[in-house]
């Protein structure tokens, strides 16, 4: 193999893991305000990656980003491979379908069973209803409420309902979770619960990228950092 | 799905595609109000259908007769002259004492009278055929014509002729009240569908967060909006039978027998695409936070 060869190689490798690009990337809203400024970053394949900032420093912004909620308004972002700024609206639902979102409220639907929110995804992706429950039983086990599969939302505890979230974002096998501050309305112990079974799964190979408030979680379940302040990048990633 | 895997009384709701979201009071409520103005058209157009027929069971084809007397008919040639220069009189026949006689025997039954009798009594007849593009004066211009002969126009066939001339404009309404109270029952049918939109609102983006498809998420409105108007349309349609019938024996006096069943389709069919487009109004701008664009 020639040197320049090596390099490509290398370089090709490089891409397959890198599952998020940022180059110079600004977000501004309609509104005028710029949420994110100038961001470059890379996010290799099964990393662990906490946002950190205070409020409105642009980590939600950064998640919507993520999933094509919002786009860059200049800038580079690839996510798996997609060109978040040029890439059609098929193409964005494609990236949605392999990705899980986990929100701080849950946001469970509080008029279906916990069977129907968790094969939601998997329904989105047209599964036939005789494979949804064996799927569905099986992320319930992982997450402990197995025997809560036909109970409704408002019967669990928080920390039970964000575990469902948590279920719902892992039943179709995402590459990525993305995950928006979901232990900020726990209280520690099940937070760190919570939080255990987002790197469990990451051990397993999922992409995890949690935005959070509370640094004890970083001590006690380390990751890579990044830290933003008002909408561009602090610390070790700037 | 495996029943075995699921406990009684569990019945698994997923939303999307092809299932139908929950029926509640609100769909109810535009079901029965879509329901009643189906029934309104249809018996709209039940009265239409008899007009029509009552109309037309006294004479099938617009022809207007002039009569002269047997007395004056020296007269007839410039009569037949008279009556072809009146503007949209289509064609003049004159009609022989003859053939009048045997109408006129056929029509009378069995009375007695004879042929040969009938020949002698009967006035001269000419039968005007009309031109479709009938004008105002046109019944002013045969009379005055046949008058200044000595003859007369019947009166009858004048009337009809302007019932039906009449029947053709309550049609056009009869389209243009249709066509209002379909726009009128998409919007009912809109905005129910808009609340229940609304209602589910967190579903509908959760949805399209995980990747649904457009039509995955707004099918099952489009299905329910069908479904209401289609079953208002039938209900509308049996609530119909009882008019018809209520109204049989006087009707069969008028020489009108009603037939329900034509309307069966247009109620039907026609509520069904009434609730498929009022849930594509409600449907066309449902946007939620993050979709794509």
């Amino acid at each position: 193999m020639t040197a320049g060869a090596g390099a490509a190689t290398v370089c090709t490798m490089a891409n397959e893991q890198t599952l998020i690009r940022m180059q110079q990337v600004m977000l501004r809203y309609p509104t005028g305000k710029t949420a994110l400024s100038g961001i470059t970053l890379d996010i290799p394949r099964g990393q662990f990656v906490y946002l950190v900032g205070e409020s409105g420093a642009g980590k939600s912004s950064l998640l919507r980003m993520f999933y094509g909620g919002v786009r860059p308004s200049s800038g580079k972002l690839s996510v798996q491979d997609t060109d978040m700024r040029e890439a059609g609206e098929s193409r964005i639902r494609e990236l949605r379908r392999h990705t899980g979102i986990i929100f701080q409220d849950h946001r469970l639907l509080f008029s279906r069973t916990v069977f129907e929110n968790v094969a939601l995804p998997l329904r989105v992706q047209g599964w036939k209803t005789e494979r949804l429950i064996p799927r569905v039983r099986k992320v319930l086990e992982y997450v402990g409420l197995e025997d809560r599969l036909w109970s409704y939302p408002e019967a669990l505890s928080g920390g039970e309902q964000q575990r469902v979230a948590i279920a719902r974002a892992m039943t179709a096998k995402p590459a990525v979770i993305l995950a928006d501050e979901p232990t900020g309305n726990l209280d520690i112990e099940t937070a760190r619960r919570v939080q255990d079974y987002l790197m469990d799964l990451n051990r397993q190979g999922t992409t995890v990228i949690m935005a959070t408030h509370d640094l004890q979680l970083l001590e006690s379940h380390p990751g890579r950092v990044i830290q933003l302040h008002a909408g561009v990048l602090v610390g070790g990633d700037a | 799905m495996n029943r075995s895997d699921i406990p009684e009384r569990v019945h698994p709701r997923l939303p999307g595609g092809f299932h139908l979201p929950p029926f509640g009071i609100h769909q109810f409520l535009a079901l029965m109000i879509v329901c009643v103005s189906l029934w309104a058209l249809g018996a709209l157009w039940l009265g239409m259908q008899a007009a029509g027929q009552w109309v037309g069971g006294w004479q099938q084809d617009l022809r207007i007769h002039v009569y002269l007397p047997a007395k004056r008919a020296g007269a007839a040639e410039d009569l037949r002259q008279a009556l072809e220069q009146v503007p949209n009189v289509a064609s003049v026949r004159k009609i022989t004492a003859g053939e009048a006689a045997r109408w006129m025997e056929s029509w009378l039954g069995d009375v007695g009278l004879s042929h040969r009798e009938l020949v002698g009594r009967l006035p001269l007849t000419f039968e005007l055929a009309l031109a479709e593009d009938e004008e105002g004066f046109l019944f002013s211009d045969i009379r005055d014509a046949a008058e200044r002969f000595g003859g007369m126009i019947n009166d009858e066939e004048v009337s009809l002729a302007r019932v039906n001339h009449w029947l053709s404009g309550l049609g056009m309404l009869a389209w243009f009240a249709s066509l209002v109270l379909a726009l009128a029952m998409s919007l009912i049918i809109s905005n129910t569908l808009r609340m229940t939109l609304l209602a589910r609102a967190d579903e509908i983006h959760l949805m399209r967060l995980m990747g649904a498809k457009e039509w995955f998420v707004r099918m099952p409105f489009i299905l329910e909006g069908a479904l209401i108007g289609g079953a208002a349309g039938l209900l509308g349609w049996l609530l119909l039978w009882p008019l018809v019938w209520g109204a049989g024996d006087w009707l069969a006096l008028l020489q009108v027998d009603l037939n329900a069943w034509l309307l069966f389709l247009p109620l039907v069919a026609g509520g069904g695409m009434v609730g498929m487009v009022g849930a594509l109004i409600a449907t066309a701008s449902v946007a939620s936070a993050d979709s794509p664009v």
